[in-house]
């Protein structure tokens, strides 16, 4: 069986792109192929027109393509301010060597670090739970966590699986009001979303996937007037 | 309580507390459920037996098969363990660490850890097999008399200032952002994964270190009780360590140093008690133990708490 069969997108830099499709369309699969968390049996994955279907997840994050998960993965035993900093990179402390040699060889990096999470906390309005441990925080707080995290990163491109998915309605506009800033601030961000409300408002463009098939593409207006679309998917 | 007896409770626990040190930062930091941390105190051991005894040549050795015997003065045999140590860790990592989930993981070091057991045991030319490896020489016994009550207090002091310095390193490890990421990954690989790290780099470095910790405390113990066999290593030791990180509280330094003393010591000190209630009249067996111990005449099996409450048990329920 192939989850995802023959599937070719490009996603237009600076934008936000909607996946949409019913469940088991293959949406998360192919944002976990993307990413390189899961192998691609065959295709091409390019990032920034550079080939990049052989190199690892972590390689691929490293580059700044960065993915969030269908289901909250917060480093539950440390603390909100700690799942930040552990996404950091060019932290001088994070390898062996580097923490054999002692605080002082890599504090200054530490300090500079710790005060830009708490500039991404202060912005997600989460700074009274930095010393909260991110596995007691709500299901909202939560997604926040991860997306900070992969800010964190400095990402060029976000890709983001159902960030609105078991979130209080005033979460959800949060993180609406936060990925339009992202967007002004130039991120690419590819989001797999049921939610066709949220798609509508925050999506400038949409690739609809069903049976592991791309199934259509265009604007949720232009989709809508579709009718093989509209039976597949957006009836309702 | 005689000076003997403080020293042995005080190496023991020494040496406790750096095999748990090594799997606090492999388990309780990093996740690796490692079964087999006992199969590296063994390489340590063995590494420092080879390292310090003269060839199985020698006239008061021809008794017992092995290979190499250096006789290569203190402390190259504890450097030559931890390197033994963190030596096997890397093929043993490369096999286990790189493909196989967390739980297929921990199957496959407990399945390692009774294949390595089992080999030594039955390949007597390579380390004297099930007999094990006797009169290994005790760190500067030409300069001390090992017999006198100075030596032991050397030993523990040459324990306690081996212990410092694990405690430094894992200390340091778990203390910094590489320690965290080690916990991240603990907590959600594929997270972790996601955001830049190397998983299959991390835990081998971290088996590498921790198979070094491992190795310098079978080194330190080889040359304390001056023998060692397979009845020494076999995997309900590594249940042991488990035990004690778990009781002690997983994932810090300071609750592995607990869990060491706790577990380990209740053992010492519940079983004697125990062995004066049921085996009074008897020999006592801690006298029999340490001179056992003293005399280093291959009779190891006795030497450790548990093992020595292992065969009591054992001798307890056997038909008289």
């Amino acid at each position: 069986m192939q989850a995802v069969d023959g599937v070719s997108l490009e996603v237009p830099r600076g934008q936000i792109t909607g996946l949409i499709g019913p469940n088991g369309a293959g949406k998360s699969t192919f944002l976990a192929v993307v990413a390189g968390t899961m192998p691609a049996s065959s295709g091409r994955i390019a990032f920034d027109g550079e080939d990049i279907t052989r190199l690892p997840a972590y390689r691929r994050a490293r580059r700044g393509l960065v993915r969030t998960f269908q289901l909250p993965s917060e480093f539950g035993r440390l603390t909100v301010l700690e799942n930040l900093l552990v996404a950091a990179p060019r932290h001088r402390g994070d390898s062996l060597w580097g923490a054999l040699r002692g605080r002082r060889y890599w504090g200054e990096d530490e300090e500079r670090l710790v005060t830009e999470a708490r500039s991404v906390l202060q912005r997600f309005g989460m700074s009274a739970k930095e010393s909260d441990y991110a596995g007691e925080m709500s299901g909202g707080q939560k997604r926040l966590i991860e997306i900070m995290r992969a800010l964190m990163l400095h990402p060029r491109c976000l890709l983001l699986d159902e960030p609105m998915s078991g979130v209080h309605p005033r979460v959800v506009a949060e993180i609406q009001h936060y990925l339009q800033t992202l967007r002004a601030e130039g991120l690419t961000i590819l989001m797999v979303e049921h939610e066709l409300h949220l798609v509508e408002q925050l999506c400038d463009s949409v690739f609809v996937m069903a049976q592991g098939k791309l199934i259509g593409s265009g604007t949720m207006a232009s989709l809508r007037r579709q009718r093989e679309i509209v039976d597949a998917y957006l009836v309702g | 309580m005689n000076t003997y007896y403080a020293t042995n409770l005080l190496v023991y626990a020494g040496v406790d507390i750096i095999a748990c040190l090594a799997l606090n930062l492999q388990f309780g930091v990093s996740g690796i459920t490692n079964f087999a941390l006992i199969v590296f105190q063994a390489a340590g051991a063995y590494a420092a037996a080879v390292l310090s005894m003269p060839p199985s040549s020698s006239p008061d050795y021809s008794f017992q098969l092995y290979v190499g015997g250096y006789n290569l003065p203190f402390p190259i045999p504890w450097l030559g363990g931890a390197l033994a140590g963190a030596a096997l860790a890397i093929p043993v990592g490369l096999v286990v660490l790189r493909k196989l989930r967390s739980d297929y993981q921990a199957i496959a070091l407990l399945v390692t850890s009774i294949i390595a057991n089992t080999v030594i045991t039955n390949a007597r030319t390579f380390l004297n097999g099930a007999a094990g490896l006797a009169l290994i020489p005790q760190p500067l016994d030409t300069q001390i008399d090992p017999r006198s009550d100075t030596y032991s207090y050397f030993f523990v002091g040459l324990t306690a200032v081996a212990v410092a310095v694990v405690w430094m390193i894992a200390a340091r490890i778990v203390n910094s952002p590489y320690g965290r990421t080690l916990r991240a990954m603990r907590d959600h690989e594929l997270a972790a994964t996601a955001l830049g790290k190397n998983p299959v780099q991390l835990k081998m470095t971290v088996f590498i270190v921790g198979g070094a910790i491992a190795g310098l405390s079978g080194a330190i113990l080889a040359g304390y009780i001056t023998a060692w066999a397979p009845s020494e290593w076999l995997y309900p030791e590594t249940i042991i360590l488990f035990a004690a990180v778990i009781v002690g509280g997983r994932g810090n330094n300071l609750g592995a140093i607990l869990g060491a003393l706790l577990v380990p010591v209740g053992f010492e000190e519940v079983t004697r008690l125990l062995a004066a209630a049921r085996l009074r009249g008897r020999t006592g067996w801690l006298t029999g133990r340490c001179s056992s111990q003293r005399t280093s005449t291959g009779a190891s099996r006795a030497c450790r708490p548990w093992t020595a409450f292992r065969s009591r048990c054992h001798e307890g329920r056997s038909p008289a």
